[in-house]
């Protein structure tokens, strides 16, 4: 080898990237964030477990978590990342349209998975289960409600993502910033597999524990 | 009888689960194993779903995944409220739920397509994490039981 | 697409506002170390007062409230606003400069890590101001850091304030994972990286991974102190021996964020002195990243005394112990690059060995802790204290101050005084070992921790007196090198490139180097490149007759992994294609362009946490700030293209 000062490789974009080992910076960058993201999400769900069925009063689970309407916007949800794939699909290719197309629909079903998530907190307070009611609540709403927090901000992002894409700052060439958006999209739609299961379908049957009074409403 | 198993199991002194795994990697498109050309089919099918580019799935590939993902889905919620299974049902949510984990994360996350590398740093975390937080889960229960 | 600019591009190279937005690593690691020595004096003040009080017995010169804020501040402050940043500091300065890079993978969010440290540290000291600082340890263990036991505002600030630090640790940490995965120089593989960056890389994964567990576990004590919330709320249920586990989750990897910079620094000095290379690199690379997986599975060690029940506590007693043997395996490879050299003893080398020495001490005492029946005695009193201070100030801040005399010259262009550093190490190794070896005893007779004063009849007071005395003898040691700082700036005797043989790329280029660091980026062959480049004829030395054909060939490509194949790969088939960059020097190296959105960005941030504290308005100003500094970061191009077309920044 020459002692050459710099050597290029270009990645799928055609950009160079300068790197030793071959990989984007940025994509680098996003995932250790998403690894960094895992224990943020497992300390918290951990701390459902820990304190699943340990509820000194009620609403326990079973008198409020309903299944039908939470498997609708789970069904929303994947199928929001089903729409990122096929945006960045499409952008990669250089259909702009309809990348642009699936970004905006990425918006609207996040935006819907979110009007779910404030419906059922809503339905949550009429029963009489708050952040402050018992364990239960506590660590419901923290864990959901910082998963909301995250797909918020992925609602932003990709918003502002359409846009470019409509102006045509967004390109097959620059479709890196998208991919950055999608991982961070799809692994908000993977913890809430994980949050579906561990508080829906794992703890939706959980009542009084022995020894605590069973809930009876207001 | 010797001779079937050498072919069944192995391709030029090599163990089938030791050849190339990919086309671009792979000198010798003649598919060898167990079984047999009858592979070659469902590979065309699969090239023809992913081989929109080197390390993309083409649009359909990608619907494909989204309706298993929520077959799965529906198939939770269905064995959630119709089966009952007492304690099988932890184990088998949660075995659906990694089901629908390793789609996301392989395909529309594109691990699969892309340098092992990604996959490598996200497993190590994930490894990490779900062992620190099972072993934390063990400790409270455990010591739970020890102080009754 | 382009937003309005309210300030046009910064340029400017001298004055305060090139200092606000500057970018490069450099810079950015000088304002780390002088904030962060700045936060040791506090800190250091700190416990001045502490052992004023503590050196009589029934002293009233503090009141005990004063007093548990005095040691919950020197804790925080010590551990996240002094040993982490000033390791940011030497990190920033010296892996671009250590894997032949002219800055980090992400210049940007470097500086934002910086001023989100300057701002999350300004914020939690702002306690002090108005008269309610933290006061429940620096651990804030539940439900004593609770609003119902704890109702004025000190532990909001420190539960805020530490998460706002949490965020530029964590920014920080990914910017120098991709930093060295991604910007090593042609041929530098993964094995021929020096130590320091090594460890460097190991505490940024600890810090990714360790970091949110601590945001977790702030988020939900300031749900539960500022919404009402039972997390830690046993009167709900709440289980206060969570917060015990999920902060120990995080604080042990942090004890080896905090100790493994330390020892990357030490095996840089060591071989530059003993003029041998590193004994074991392999072996001790390893040891390091045993250290970091191990680290995670020790935790409760600090729960011993909670109750665990037998199985747990043994299985964490034998993983405690088992720790120690990468440790171990540390200390002999130190021992063995310094067996055999032609040792010089500059003030540098000098506090190295001081840190093997002291860290072996501290190390021991920690192995006692893995004894379960023997933890329970110590549990709480000042043998903990004596054991950490050892591994901490005899640990980290001797090896931090030993690099600091190492690469000053390399940064500042002149020698620090060797008379002076001298002194400054002996006067600080005994005041150090004055103040802490008596609490040993003290720990063992049974004086606990964390209390403000204690009786006559107990028989402490001559031992607290001693560790008083060694206290002031150490902030004398600390005036010293003060002093002899600006001693040196005013003799100002200058360095050359190389001033201690040294052995690894940083000594290549010039003192202080210039902004871009390596006109021409270099081409690595072996492990201490530089000194195998000035010394050939010391390669068959030192490598078997095997290995020294090999490591002479360009690629030196032997230790390879998958990846460094694929970087070799790359280089080999476009290295063709770039020899003119050689030529031009540096005529053609683009530098990132300042940049005013990093300090907007963590002044927006600091401002939204600082109206967490349940002022509305604040939140909203704060957000403003935060998406001001946001959009105009993500509009800005990396380089701004010059009114004349010609590329600048340098």
């Amino acid at each position: 080898m020459a002692a050459s000062a710099t050597y290029e490789v270009k990645n799928e974009y055609g950009e160079v990237i300068n790197t030793s080992t071959g990989l984007s910076n940025k994509k680098l960058l996003m995932w250790a964030f998403l690894g960094s993201d895992v224990m943020f999400f497992g300390s918290f769900i951990a701390t459902f477990l820990v304190y699943r069925n340990r509820s000194l009063v009620g609403p326990y689970p079973a008198d409020v978590l309903d299944i039908p309407i939470t498997s609708v916007s789970t069904f929303v949800l994947l199928m929001s990342s089903l729409a990122m794939v096929l945006a960045l699909s499409y952008i990669q290719q250089g259909r702009q349209k309809l990348g642009t197309f699936w970004i905006f629909s990425v918006v609207v079903l996040g935006a819907i998975f979110l009007l779910f998530q404030v419906y059922e907190f809503n339905h949550f307070v009429h029963l009489g289960l708050t952040p402050r009611t018992n364990l239960f609540g506590t660590t419901f709403f923290i864990l959901t409600g910082l998963h909301g927090a995250h797909v918020t901000l992925g609602v932003l992002w990709l918003m502002f993502l359409g846009f470019g894409s409509l102006k045509g700052t967004l390109r097959a060439d620059n479709a890196i910033d998208l991919e950055l958006a999608g991982l961070y999209w799809h692994f908000v739609d993977i913890v809430w597999i994980v949050i579906f299961t561990v508080i829906y379908l794992i703890s939706a049957r959980d009542v009084a524990p022995p020894g605590s009074p069973p809930f009876v409403g207001h | 009888m010797a001779n079937f198993f050498n072919k069944l199991l192995y391709h030029d002194g090599r163990g089938w689960w030791d050849l190339p795994r990919t086309q671009w990697q792979d000198p010798n498109p003649e598919m060898e194993g167990p079984f047999g050309d009858g592979i070659i089919p469902i590979k065309k099918a699969w090239d023809f779903l992913t081989a929109a580019s080197y390390h993309h799935g083409t649009p359909l590939f990608y619907v494909v995944v989204g309706v298993i993902l929520s077959i799965i889905t529906i198939v939770e919620v269905w064995a959630f409220n119709w089966l009952f299974l007492g304690g099988l049902l932890i184990p088998l949510m949660l075995v659906l739920s990694l089901g629908k984990f390793v789609l996301v994360v392989g395909f529309f996350m594109h691990l699969k397509f892309d340098r092992k590398y990604y996959a490598w740093i996200f497993t190590a975390c994930m490894v990490v994490g779900i062992a620190l937080f099972v072993a934390l889960l063990l400790l409270l229960e455990f010591g739970h039981q020890v102080q009754q | 697409m382009r937003l309005p600019r309210i300030f046009p591009r910064p340029t400017s190279e001298h004055g305060i506002w090139s200092w606000v937005s500057t970018v490069d690593h450099k810079r950015i690691g000088t304002l780390y170390a002088v904030t962060s020595f700045l936060w040791f004096l506090v800190g250091g003040v700190e416990a001045l007062l502490m052992r004023l009080q503590l050196s009589q017995a029934d002293s009233t010169l503090i009141d005990p409230e004063t007093f548990n804020q005095l040691f919950t501040m020197h804790g925080t402050t010590m551990v996240f606003l002094v040993v982490m940043p000033l390791s940011a500091a030497f990190f920033n300065w010296l892996v671009p400069l250590q894997i032949g890079a002219r800055d980090v993978a992400f210049p940007r969010l470097n500086a934002l890590s910086y001023w989100i440290f300057l701002f999350g540290s300004l914020f939690l000291n702002f306690s002090w101001v108005v008269g309610d600082a933290p006061n429940g340890g620096w651990f804030g263990y539940a439900p004593n850091s609770h609003v119902a036991y704890n109702p004025t505002d000190g532990m909001t600030y420190w539960v805020i304030g530490l998460n706002i630090l949490g965020v530029a640790s964590i920014a920080a940490g990914l910017n120098f994972i991709v930093t060295i995965l991604n910007m090593r120089a042609p041929g530098m593989t993964l094995t021929k990286m020096p130590v320091f960056t090594w460890m460097t890389f190991v505490t940024s994964v600890l810090i990714v991974l360790a970091l949110p567990v601590l945001t977790v576990a702030l988020i939900q004590l300031q749900v539960d102190r500022l919404y009402g919330t039972n997390f830690y709320n046993s009167a709900a249920g709440g289980d206060p021996v969570l917060w015990q586990h999920v902060f120990w989750l995080f604080g042990h990897p942090e004890v080896y964020i905090l100790i493994l910079p330390a020892m990357g620094i030490v095996s840089e000095i060591l071989p530059v002195f003993s003029r041998k290379p590193l004994f074991g690199y392999s072996f001790l690379v390893f040891a390091g990243v045993a250290i970091g997986f191990m680290g995670w599975f020790v935790w409760s060690h600090h729960m011993f005394t909670v109750g665990l029940g037998p199985a747990a506590n043994s299985a964490f007693a034998i993983s405690t112990m088992a720790i120690a043997i990468p440790t171990g395996v540390k200390i002999f490879n130190w021992l063995g690059t310094m067996w055999g050299g032609s040792i010089r003893f500059s003030t540098a080398m000098l506090f190295a060995i001081s840190f093997i020495a002291m860290f072996t001490i501290g190390g021991l005492s920690g192995v006692m802790h893995a004894s379960v029946p023997t933890d329970a005695q110590q549990q709480d009193t000042y043998f903990v204290v004596a054991h950490f201070h050892y591994v901490l100030f005899g640990g980290a801040i001797m090896a931090i101050f030993g690099g600091i005399y190492f690469w000053w010259p390399k940064a500042t262009g002149y020698m620090l005084s060797e008379g002076w550093g001298k002194a400054n190490w002996l006067i600080m190794l005994i005041g150090f070992n004055l103040q802490f070896a008596p609490q040993h005893w003290l720990g063992l007779d049974g004086m606990p921790r964390r209390v403000f004063t204690y009786a006559e009849n107990m028989g402490w007071e001559n031992t607290n007196m001693y560790a008083s005395a060694g206290g002031f003898l150490m902030a004398l040691g600390v005036l010293l090198f003060i002093i002899n700082v600006f001693y040196s700036a005013r003799k100002r005797v200058p360095a050359g490139d190389d001033p201690w043989d040294g052995r690894t790329l940083e000594w290549t280029m010039s003192s202080p180097p210039p902004h871009y660091n390596f006109a021409t980026i270099p081409v690595v062959e072996h492990r201490d490149d530089f000194w195998f480049k000035k010394y050939p004829e010391t390669i068959a030395e030192y490598y078997h007759d095997d290995h020294a054909g090999e490591l002479t060939a360009p690629s030196g490509a032997q230790f390879d992994d998958d990846v460094d194949m694929a970087e070799d790969e790359h280089a080999e088939a476009h290295a063709s294609d770039h020899h003119g960059d050689d030529d031009h020097g540096h005529g053609d190296i683009h530098l990132p362009d300042m940049s005013y959105y990093p300090f907007i960005l963590a002044l927006g941030l600091t401002i939204v946490g600082a109206g967490l504290m349940t002022i509305i308005p604040v939140i909203i100003i704060g957000t403003i700030v935060l998406l001001w500094g946001l959009i105009g970061w993500s509009m800005e191009p990396v380089n701004d293209p010059a009114p004349d077309g010609a590329a600048h920044g340098h």
